[in-house]
């Protein structure tokens, strides 16, 4: 959606010295956990590719592992078989490219909003001028400015969230992870953070290269993701890899975002 | 020699069950009082506070003397003393534990029963009494581990002139000890080792994992695994005891019930609500009434003649803190790294976690007379020896909240760390350290008070008739006990309360006051 969504914003697309192409895949990925009535597995056999400039979207019901194939995108896990790779080499480790946005924002409530952004710069060695420049950059760009000493305690959930959002972008990652962002969220929010996530990625300063969303709302994957890939539930397994060829932007109205809103639903049901 | 230590095992393990018995019954009735009355918990829970703080240790002379007054004489007396004195090692934290069930009971709960018109009695029998459960079961066990160490320090008492003494595992061991007998001493200490093993196997364990049922949280925590439960299930142990509890539960709640289902305003109906104001109110009164009758017997003893020895309290509280300080600042030493390490990697928890709660609960004061022997041969330190018993008696309190304040860090937030790639140290600084600051807090707490315990075992120990002591505040009360000294008692023990009293008001209160605003990790 990268591409087409500056596309339509009438923009011409930004490479002019040719990127690397960028690619992350799934090989026949498995993860199993062990408990004491034996191993449970999670995802099984699951292939999926993603290639640079894509917004993907993982959706399926609960225990479907979603999350744990986005963590395991992110190199916080590794796979029990099959291989993740990362422009085609095996990932070891967390990768640095990717910043991920958390479900329940995972914000360090005795850290302030400047700190909390900082926090993934801190981890780089970039020097403290660079770190606060960044950050202070990052929290304008997500409409948190003049809340930089603010503690998250004194956010409402939507603008917790936002610090998840600067959070992630203030390490000007290759690759976007997000785990379910807007579930904590009320409708309204829900609603208003959607539409600033996709200004925020037609945004020419905002160079992600790949977004991937978990959720488990259909509506939300098919108006935000150029792909969605559905999965089943217990075991993970994937149903249906559907590429999303609607028009930018998208309207919730139009007969033909709700064809494929139900034609995903069936698959799930 | 077997015979004797079976018999004795036997004995002390009967004191130690009627002493937890009557903490149980009373634990409940405190608790689900307080936590039920507003103007109730105005006054249990600053008492129970109190009481809390106070080192058990310190008033055993006291609790000898009047129990035996009480049973004119006679092994009855000092029967109930050793009963009373491990009953109030273990009674304030299960009551405080219930409580805290009872107040942080999710309100729509208690709406839900108020909705149904459920009646005290069944509110408490349907909600309350399971939703104590995990709390009573937590706290049993640490109460357990107490109540152990005071047996060991109580079976054998001498005040003044005459010394008592019961029969029990303590008893055998401080006798093996006196007569430096190593081969009783370590006979009596593994018999004593082996009943704590077996307890936490047999009886704890598989409670824990029942307990879980009752717990108020909807996310799955990590439950335990204990194969000897799942033995239970299978063989059918666990329908048999539950039938027993059962019928034993059905027998009390019929009648209560019936009573409890009373019209209001029928004749029996009106008797029975009177009552239970009654009740109520002569419950909070006796608790007052109690606390003020002890403050009457202590401020008699404090008036003059003021005895000569008074002057050297100030001198001995500094060198008992300083005592206490190295002792705390050792354990921060050990048990932070080791939690964090814990923290970081499940397969060292699934260790860990198990070896620190069977080790907490064999009861220090066991080896008190050995780590003497062999610090003071081979150190020719006192001193040291001193700090290290007083370190057995304050670690596990802070290996055991830094443990599980490592554990209530989010999972999400561990991830997030490691997504953005912060590495150890860094992690630790930021993320784990501030998120287990207010348990930490929590355990210096009890540490300390559990440290202020051993103190006063630590300070003066015999060990073959040569007595090894070093001054501070336990050693003065020690020898007030031993040559009768009433008034000096009294004044130690006041000091030493009145000293842990400030220090709990004014740093560690403000501490976890100031903890709670700042790291606390709302969802």
């Amino acid at each position: 959606m990268l591409e087409t969504a500056r596309a339509t914003a009438g923009e011409v697309p930004r490479s002019t010295e040719a990127p690397a192409p960028l690619s992350l895949s799934l090989r026949n990925v498995t993860k199993d956990y062990e408990l004491p009535t034996g191993p449970l597995s999670v995802v099984e056999d699951v292939t999926i590719e993603v290639a640079g400039g894509e917004f993907l979207a993982l959706v399926g019901p609960s225990g479907c592992g979603k999350s744990t194939i986005l963590r395991m995108m992110a190199g916080l896990i590794p796979p029990s078989s099959g291989a993740v790779l990362y422009n085609g080499a095996p990932i070891g480790g967390v990768n640095m490219d990717c910043a991920m946005v958390f479900q329940s924002f995972a914000l360090l409530p005795w850290l302030s909003v400047l700190e909390n952004v900082q926090l993934g710069l801190d981890a780089r060695g970039l020097p403290a001028e660079e770190r606060r420049r960044r950050a202070n950059f990052y929290i304008d760009k997500v409409g948190l400015d003049g809340y930089e000493e603010a503690y998250p305690r004194e956010l409402s959930g939507g603008m917790k969230q936002r610090v998840g959002f600067a959070r992630a972008l203030a390490v000007e990652p290759k690759i976007l992870l997000m785990d379910e962002p807007f579930s904590a969220l009320d409708a309204l929010t829900t609603i208003n953070l959607r539409e600033e996530l996709i200004d925020l990625f037609r945004d020419p300063e905002i160079r992600i290269s790949i977004a991937i969303l978990v959720t488990h709302s259909i509506e939300e994957a098919v108006e935000l993701a150029d792909r969605v890939v559905v999965l089943s539930s217990h075991p993970g397994r994937v149903l249906a890899d559907r590429r999303i060829g609607l028009p930018r932007p998208r309207d919730r109205r139009d007969p033909a975002f709700n064809d494929i809103v139900s034609e995903i639903f069936s698959l799930i049901t | 020699m077997l015979r004797t230590i079976a018999i004795d095992a036997a004995l002390s393990f009967s004191r130690m069950l009627v002493a937890y018995g009557c903490s149980l019954v009373f634990a409940i009735v405190y608790g689900v009082t307080a936590g039920r009355s507003k103007r109730a918990e105005r006054v249990m829970i600053p008492i129970l506070d109190v009481l809390q703080s106070v080192p058990v240790l310190a008033f055993f002379p006291a609790a000898v003397y009047f129990f035996i007054a009480l049973a004119r004489g006679g092994r009855l007396g000092v029967e109930m003393a050793a009963v009373f004195l491990i009953f109030t090692g273990q009674a304030w934290n299960m009551a405080f534990g219930v409580y805290e069930a009872v107040t942080t009971l999710p309100s729509d709960s208690t709406e839900a029963c108020a909705a149904f018109g459920l009646s005290p009695w069944e509110r408490f029998r349907r909600l309350e009494l399971p939703a104590s459960v995990p709390k009573i079961v937590y706290n049993s066990i640490l109460s357990w581990a107490a109540g152990w160490y005071f047996l060991v320090a109580c079976e054998i008492i001498s005040i003044g002139k005459s010394s008592y003494s019961l029969p029990g595992l303590g008893s055998f061991i401080q006798k093996a000890m006196e007569a430096a007998d190593m081969g009783g001493m370590l006979a009596g200490i593994g018999a004593l080792v082996a009943i704590v093993i077996l307890l936490d196997l047999l009886v704890w364990r598989p409670l824990t994992i029942w307990a879980e049922k009752y717990r108020f949280e909807f996310t799955a925590a990590a439950v335990g695994e204990s194969r000897i439960f799942d033995l239970y299930r299978s063989t059918g142990v666990a329908r048999s005891v539950g039938g027993v509890v059962d019928r034993f539960w059905a027998a009390l709640d019929r009648p209560i019930a019936r009573i409890a289902r009373l019209p209001r305003l029928s004749p029996a109906g009106r008797v029975f609500h009177v009552l239970r104001v009654l009740w109520r109110t002569l419950f909070v009164l006796l608790a007052a009434a109690g606390a003020l009758a002890i403050l009457a017997v202590i401020v008699s003893f404090l008036r003059p003649p003021i005895p000569v020895e008074v002057r050297k309290i100030p001198a001995a509280l500094l060198f008992s803190f300083c005592r206490l300080l190295v002792a705390y600042v050792i354990s921060l030493c050990w048990t932070i790294p080791l939690s964090l390490w814990v923290g970081e990697n499940d397969r060292v928890a699934r260790i860990v976690t198990p070896v620190a709660e069977v080790a907490a609960s064999i009861p220090a004061t066991a080896f008190f007379p050995l780590i003497v022997f062999f610090v003071v041969r081979s150190l020719g330190s006192v001193d040291l020896a001193a700090v290290l018993l007083v370190l057995t008696g304050m670690q596990w309190y802070l290996l055991f909240n830094a443990l599980a304040g490592a554990r209530q860090v989010p999972g999400e937030m561990k991830e997030m760390t490691r997504s953005f790639g912060l590495r150890f140290p860094a992690r630790a600084r930021k993320a784990i350290l501030p998120a287990m600051t207010p348990s930490l807090i929590t355990g210096s707490v009890t540490g300390w008070g559990g440290g202020w315990n051993a103190l006063i075992l630590s300070e003066y120990v015999t060990y073959g008739r040569r007595v090894y002591e070093t001054p501070g505040i336990g050693q003065l009360l020690v020898r007030a006990t031993v040559s009768g000294n009433v008034r000096l008692l009294v004044w130690s023990i006041v000091a030493m309360v009145l000293l842990i009293s400030l220090l709990n008001r004014f740093v560690w209160r403000r501490l976890y006051a100031a903890a709670s605003v700042r790291f606390r990790i709302d969802a």
